[in-house]
């Protein structure tokens, strides 16, 4: 039989392909198993920049994974090292003497040393950085180069919160040699660089030769992000993605209820969902009506209704994860409706008219619905007024004051202290509840802990707000991946624990 | 072809009830009805929240309950009223500008019909959407800023329609007429174009009623229409959106009722063009 050309060049073409198919099948079936792994947020970061642009979404990527810091913050909500391998404060509370790790070097192979830590630290103070969060290093006095691996931050007044906020995106260690474009390029100390980032779609990471600690599990994780909750729990189910950090729609839990193809992980965060009342105005300013509201609201119901039963109840300004929690606030205002009314006609406001201006957030205006519905039953007439957020809610509540009540999310770590600002928008103005957080800033650490539990039982004493639940972090992940941290507790999104089991 | 369109043709000689005019009729009907009971009796008081949430229909909840445990169905009726309500102000504010923009237009001297033609030009540009996103953010969201936009978004169909329908009647023998009889303009507008005229408007006002409801809906969807706690169908629909592929029903409800609503405006108002529109004459 004679075999022409042609039917060689075929023959070779055919057995060619087919190999090279089998070889790509199963290559990167085995791969996408064993060392990558898709993550599903919700919102997007719009650079890589969080020196200048503000929102969660660029440390929740970036820090831990890309850039670290001296300190960080575990799961648990405690300050661990990480840069840093120890340090030591005087005894004045005032200097802080940090040890390096050795032989730190950023992705790009420059060396990360002591006078590193001490360009970083200045640059936040410089005009470098724009974003509000900076002023937390105002504290910083200066910082000293003791030798390449020990550095010492004097600050000018004793600070425990200081060390706390070096675990967040300020404590953030850049290469001074390789930071002119932050919005485009990530050089940091951290396992994981990014290889891709498509904005309205996800953001790659992907690990780096030459990291000075613990090799992380995967080779590559890729954060992708949905506008929509629906689309992103489709994802899940279809087996695009392996795991949804964080599950915008509560109510779609039961999508999920498979527990051999799904772990649901029931996460705890700092976002305290908080019914503000104007103390400095209004009926309000009597802590009867206060307390009268808190007894109005049946706050269990709220959590039933609006967080499919995972939110907490709170009864302060602290969520459990802080050491200064006190659970036995949470029952300080039972749902008890004729004690409110008691309250109400002692207070003489009976039938009065509270504004509840609220930002257009769907979570809120479901609480604030419900909120009417309990306030209007204790005979208040609650005129509901829905504003465009953020810039009218910030512009008419939040900075001019011009309300009776609101409902807001406040996501940010330990902002207890937020009501010791007599000008914040709680118009919350106690010399006593000022004095606790400030002694408790400038004290040891045991000190810390039982002066901010005084102020927060001072707080449900004066009933400053209503604190209608703590939202939990739901995770849905594959119950195969393991590793994604539950919590919500910090700024980042810490993907280097993540493994395939 | 011209053979099998005679019989057709000759039907139409009788005056006879459109079926559309009939269905569109009933529905209306049917949306009044719900607006009027729900001032009387509602199964539910539908502001009031409760814990029974996502309940499935039953005797008790004839649709079952929402997110935060209120009575879908006592809600569907309320926001009958809601719908109803921004429709008859957004449209009679539409043709309270612009009914007396178009006659003016026709009637007055040539300049000034040009400059108000090329005003509602102006305005057409517009979407009611837009314009509704644009006053939500300058007044606050509310009812009547919503209603206002829709308003002023319509205006311009019915003061091209009055001008058009306005500039026949005015070169009409009777009119000349009256003009002989030294009748002032206001009194020929109001006495000849008006009652002349109207047929079109109802017409029209009918078409732009859909409109208006689907405005509305989709305003307070985006969350720039009516505020809550007020039932509307359109916020129904929003909050019914995060739980869509976990409740259906709550999703369809509400659409069912915005589908039907509109189509029975859009039904009542091609009823009432086969009966008044004079372009519709030739073809009785």
């Amino acid at each position: 039989m004679r075999i022409t050309p042609r039917i060689t060049a075929a023959l070779a073409i055919v057995v060619v392909s087919a190999v090279a198919l089998t070889g790509c099948a199963s290559g990167s079936a085995a791969k996408s198993t064993a060392t990558t792994a898709t993550i599903g947020l919700t919102a997007e970061p719009a650079n890589l920049d969080f020196t200048t642009t503000d929102g969660a979404a660029i440390p929740q990527a970036l820090l831990d994974n890309v850039y670290e810091g001296l300190v960080t913050l575990n799961n648990d909500g405690e300050i661990e090292p990480l840069l840093a391998t120890s340090w030591e404060v005087s005894s004045d509370n005032k200097d802080y003497t940090f040890t390096l790790a050795d032989g730190v070097t950023f992705s790009n192979g420059d060396k990360f040393t002591a006078e590193t830590v001490k360009w970083n630290i200045e640059n936040v103070k410089s005009d470098k950085w724009t974003i509000s969060l900076k002023s937390y290093m105002d504290v910083v006095d200066s910082v000293e180069v003791v030798d390449d691996t020990h550095v010492t931050v004097k600050l000018s007044k004793p600070s425990n919160d200081w060390l706390f906020r070096m675990t967040t995106r300020i404590g953030a260690m850049f290469d001074p040699d390789a930071s002119t474009d932050l919005a485009n390029t990530a050089v940091g100390t951290g396992p994981y660089t990014v290889a891709e980032f498509n904005s309205g779609d996800s953001l790659v990471l992907e690990q780096r030769d030459g990291y000075w600690g613990t090799k992380p599990a995967l080779e590559k994780v890729t954060f992708k992000y949905f506008s929509d909750p629906n689309a992103e729990n489709s994802a899940l189910q279809s087996g695009s993605i392996d795991a949804i950090s964080g599950l915008s729609s509560l109510d779609s839990m039961s999508l999920f209820s498979d527990t051999s193809k799904y772990t649901i992980q029931d996460g705890s965060t700092n976002a305290e969902v908080v019914l503000s009342m104007n103390n400095a105005s209004g009926i309000f300013k009597d802590v009867r009506v206060r307390q009268a509201v808190n007894y109005a609201i049946d706050r269990q119901a709220i959590i039933t209704n609006s967080t499919a039963d995972t939110g907490k109840l709170i009864g302060s300004m602290v969520p459990p994860t802080d050491p200064w929690f006190d659970s036995s606030l949470v029952d300080a205002y039972p749902y008890d409706v004729d004690k409110a009314k008691e309250l109400i006609s002692e207070a003489g406001v009976e039938g009065a008219t509270i504004r509840f201006r609220i930002p257009n957030l769907a979570n809120v205006s479901a609480a604030a619905q419900q909120v009417q519905s309990y306030l209007t039953a204790v005979g208040f007439k609650v005129e509901l007024d829905t504003l465009e957020f953020p810039a009218q809610w910030l512009d008419k509540v939040f900075t001019g004051h011009d309300y009776d009540m609101s409902i807001i999310n406040h996501v940010e770590a330990r902002d207890i202290a937020t009501y010791a600002d007599p000008t914040y928008y709680w118009g919350y103005d106690n010399a006593e509840f000022q004095s606790l957080v400030a002694k408790a800033d400038a004290g040891t650490a045991d000190e810390q802990v039982s002066y901010l539990k005084d102020a927060a039982a001072l707080l449900s004493k004066d009933a400053v707000s209503d604190w209608l639940y703590l939202e939990s972090y739901v995770s849905v992940v594959k119950p195969s991946l393991t590793g994604l941290p539950a919590n919500q507790l910090g700024e980042s999104l810490n993907v280097t624990d993540l493994a395939w089991s | 072809m011209t053979v099998l369109m005679k019989p057709r043709m000759s039907t139409r000689h009788r005056r006879s009830i459109p079926a559309s005019l009939i269905a569109g009729a009933v529905i209306v009907g049917l949306v009044i009805i719900a607006a009027l009971v729900s001032f009387i009796w509602t199964p539910f008081d539908p502001t009031i929240t409760t814990t029974d949430r996502l309940l499935s229909p039953s005797g008790e909840h004839f649709l079952g309950t929402d997110a935060l445990g209120r009575d879908v169905f006592s809600q569907l009726l309320v926001g009958a009223r809601t719908t109803l309500y921004v429709g008859i102000i957004s449209v009679g504010f539409a043709a309270i500008i612009g009914v007396p923009l178009g006659i003016l237009s026709a009637a007055g001297p040539r300049w000034l019909g040009e400059l108000i033609m090329r005003f509602i030009d102006l305005l057409l540009a517009f979407p009611a959407l837009l314009l509704a996103i644009i006053f939500g953010a300058a007044f606050g969201t509310s009812t009547f800023s919503a209603m206002m936009a829709i308003g002023i978004a319509t205006a311009p169909a019915f003061a091209r329609l009055a001008r058009s329908g306005a500039l026949q009647v005015l070169s009409t023998e009777y009119v000349l007429a009256a003009r002989i009889a030294r009748r002032g303009e206001l009194d020929i507008a109001v006495r000849h174009v008006l009652p002349n005229i109207l047929g079109m408007l109802i017409v029209q006002a009918s078409v732009c009623y859909g409109v208006a409801v689907l405005a509305e809906s989709g305003l307070s969807f985006l969350g720039f229409g009516t505020p809550p706690p007020t039932p509307t169908w359109g916020r129904m629909l929003q909050e019914a959106q995060a739980i869509m592929f976990t409740n259906p029903m709550l999703v369809v409800w509400p659409a069912v009722c915005i589908v039907v609503a509109v189509l029975g405006f859009n039904l009542l108002g091609d009823g009432l063009r086969d009966r008044f529109d004079p372009k519709m004459e030739d073809n009785r």
